[in-house]
């Protein structure tokens, strides 16, 4: 007689057994390349790694236009998400379809369509100049910057929908009560409402960062080859130079990455959710 | 009643004054030229049941909802058009909101906090108020470890850390089960009382406002029926609402069929009645009758009538007799103690005293 619970946690089986085959095992495999040579095991590929200027160069890149896009989409998330908390009916519909729609058109129609709007005789730059504000056409696509706004963009809704969610749960008498007992609006904003709703920060800044750090369409697109990132690097050694060794080892630079953000994003909501 | 001809009251009564305070949502009008004062440590109830605009206007005077017209004064110091953070009035919610992240004693240091003090310095204001709701004990507990009663308490001692010059209070015992909240009303009243505290309950349960308060204001429609202490709303309610509203009734639809030096005869389907009013001939009116106030054993000069009991509850302090008249009215009869000396289906004459009869007039 399997006790109820237990029972229950079998219907994770499917899901296990998938993620096992399908994610964890294959994962694994290439994880071993990356130590395995012709004398046995070895860390020489990830000593290699970190040597290269190139890699530290692009590493770095990584991280920063993924911090960069995080912040960039939580400064446009957070109050997006206040305003769809507070709204009702048709007005949500309304937010919640011009926040999901856009999922569904894909990001390479996305970048051809900035790149007619971005690039040197696209409309912004025209108007620009038509303007006199410049003389000569600003570049604008082929950029961190352009990768970073562009990516931003794609991951919003990842941004938004945690944040939403958590404000949605803030009853209103919190901000209230924290009025009539004399606080002002940066007060209470800073001591009632940004702590509660923190969770929903980690939780959408933990899913954005962990989409820009491996992220491999949307700069490929933007910003081609000029600026690589790890994912780009990872498919350049296994689609053309044929490492299997250097792509796997990025992969792992990448994971533990991956890993450290999960954790470190799990444990402070953790910690934040363990005082509410 | 309510009007501006009250202007002549003494200043005390003016320690809050509501005039002329008017809302709308979406065009619909919920409330209109409400005026409404309270006196300096007075304990007042705003009573009415759901909607009749009673948080309403907990809310305009709290600064959390603004009025489309009129003025609030409090102390002598128009608040009207203050912030809610400004008025330095505080309010206890419904389900208290406390801050979740904070510890009992933050969530009570918070109004000194956000008045700019440190730290340090409302270590002791924090320790007194909660020493005043007997919560010491519980300084670094959070608040969600907290059962109800005890979250209650932190709520009072949170809105009455700031030294408020108004606490309101928005239903604040629905929360609590019936034993705790007759526990929690007495302990609250003489904690508010001991501090000459000015409060405003906003309550649907008569009791707690009759328990509570110095006055109660019922409340109906957006508009107040009666402002007055709880034996004068209970014995001479100004409305059949009021009557209905506070304290069971028998009631008895009638006309006026004669009128002499004050008395009058009124016409109803359990026979004629008499009762105390200025009514003349003609007028519908309806009859009311408390339940303690009618004898199974009347006297010749009562106002009498004949029913048939149909149902006799022994409460054990109090037995409470149900029974018909000849029409589909329902009388109720309430005797004190135990009472073996009635039955189902007995035709029994009850009575209560002419002056005891509530009359008012009704559209016809």
């Amino acid at each position: 007689m399997i006790a109820r619970t237990n029972r229950i946690a079998l219907l994770a089986v499917p899901g296990l057994v998938f993620l096992a085959v399908i994610y964890a095992l294959p994962l694994a495999l290439l994880l071993f390349k990356s130590i395995q040579s012709a004398n046995g095991l070895t860390l020489a590929s990830y000593v290699d790694f970190f040597a290269d200027e190139f890699n530290r160069v692009v590493l770095w890149r990584t991280l920063r236009v993924a911090l960069l896009t995080t912040l960039l989409a939580l400064v446009i998330a957070y109050p997006t998400a206040f305003a769809m908390a507070r709204a009702k009916g048709i007005w949500l519909t309304i937010f919640l379809i011009a926040l999901v729609l856009p999922m569904s058109l894909g990001v390479i129609v996305k970048a051809f369509a900035w790149s007619i709007l971005f690039r040197s005789n696209g409309f912004l730059n025209t108007t620009l100049q038509s303007l006199g504000i410049t003389d000569e056409p600003v570049r604008m696509l082929f950029t961190e910057t352009a990768l970073i706004i562009g990516a931003a963009n794609v991951f919003l809704p990842f941004m938004v929908l945690p944040i939403y969610a958590v404000i949605r749960q803030l009853h209103s008498s919190l901000p209230e009560a924290a009025s009539s007992l004399g606080a002002t609006p940066w007060f209470r904003f800073t001591r009632v409402t940004l702590p509660l709703t923190l969770p929903g920060v980690v939780a959408g800044s933990a899913f954005t960062f962990s989409l820009a750090i491996s992220m491999y369409v949307i700069p490929s697109l933007i910003v081609g080859e000029r600026q690589q990132t790890l994912s780009m690097l990872i498919a350049r050694s296994f689609l053309y130079l044929r490492n299997e060794s250097l792509g796997s080892t990025i992969s792992a630079v990448l994971l533990v990455i991956a890993i450290f953000v999960v954790l470190f994003s799990s444990w402070l909501a953790g910690r934040l959710g363990a005082r509410q | 009643m309510f009007d501006k001809s009250t202007d002549s009251t003494p200043r005390e009564r003016h320690y809050l004054d509501v005039a002329g305070v008017a809302k709308s949502f979406k065009g619909t009008a919920v409330m209109d030229q409400m005026h409404f004062r309270v006196a300096k440590g007075e304990l007042v109830s705003l009573l009415g049941p759901s909607g009749c605009g009673k948080t309403t206007l907990l809310r305009i005077i709290a600064g959390l909802l603004d009025a489309d017209t009129g003025n609030i004064v409090l102390d002598g110091r128009d608040v009207s058009s203050l912030p809610a953070h400004k008025r330095n009035i505080s309010v206890v919610f419904q389900n208290y909101a406390l801050f979740p992240h904070l510890t009992v004693a933050e969530n009570v240091g918070f109004g000194l906090r956000a008045r700019g003090m440190s730290t340090a310095n409302v270590i002791e204001p924090v320790q007194e108020a909660l020493a005043l709701v007997r919560m010491d004990n519980f300084a670094d507990r959070p608040v969600s470890a907290l059962s109800g009663g005890q979250q209650q308490r932190v709520a009072v001692a949170r809105a009455l850390a700031v030294s408020p010059d108004l606490l309101l209070l928005d239903e604040p015992f629905s929360a609590l089960d019936r034993k705790l909240r007759e526990t929690m009303q007495i302990e609250l009243k003489s904690l508010l009382r001991s501090r000459n505290i000015t409060a405003i309950f906003v309550t649907h349960d008569q009791d707690e406002a009759m328990g509570v308060s110095d006055r109660i204001a019922v409340m109906n429609a957006g508009k107040i029926e009666q402002f007055a202490d709880p034996s004068t709303l209970y014995a001479r309610p100004a409305s059949p609402f009021v009557m209905d509203f506070v304290g069971l009734s028998t009631r008895l639809a009638g006309r006026v069929t004669a009128q002499k030096d004050g008395i009058a005869t009124v016409e109803t389907t359990s026979g004629p009645l008499l009762a105390q009013c200025d009514f003349a001939a003609g007028t519908a009116v309806q009859i009311g009758v408390r339940p303690e106030l009618i004898t199974p054993t009347p006297s010749p000069e009562m106002n009498q009538i004949t029913v048939q009991l149909d149902d006799v509850m022994t409460l054990g302090s109090k037995t409470v007799l149900h029974a018909a008249a000849t029409s589909d009215t329902q009388f109720l009869c309430e005797l004190s103690g135990i009472r073996n000396d009635f039955a189902r289906g007995q035709t029994v004459t009850w009575g209560w005293n002419v002056e005891d009869t509530l009359i008012h007039a009704v559209p016809s």
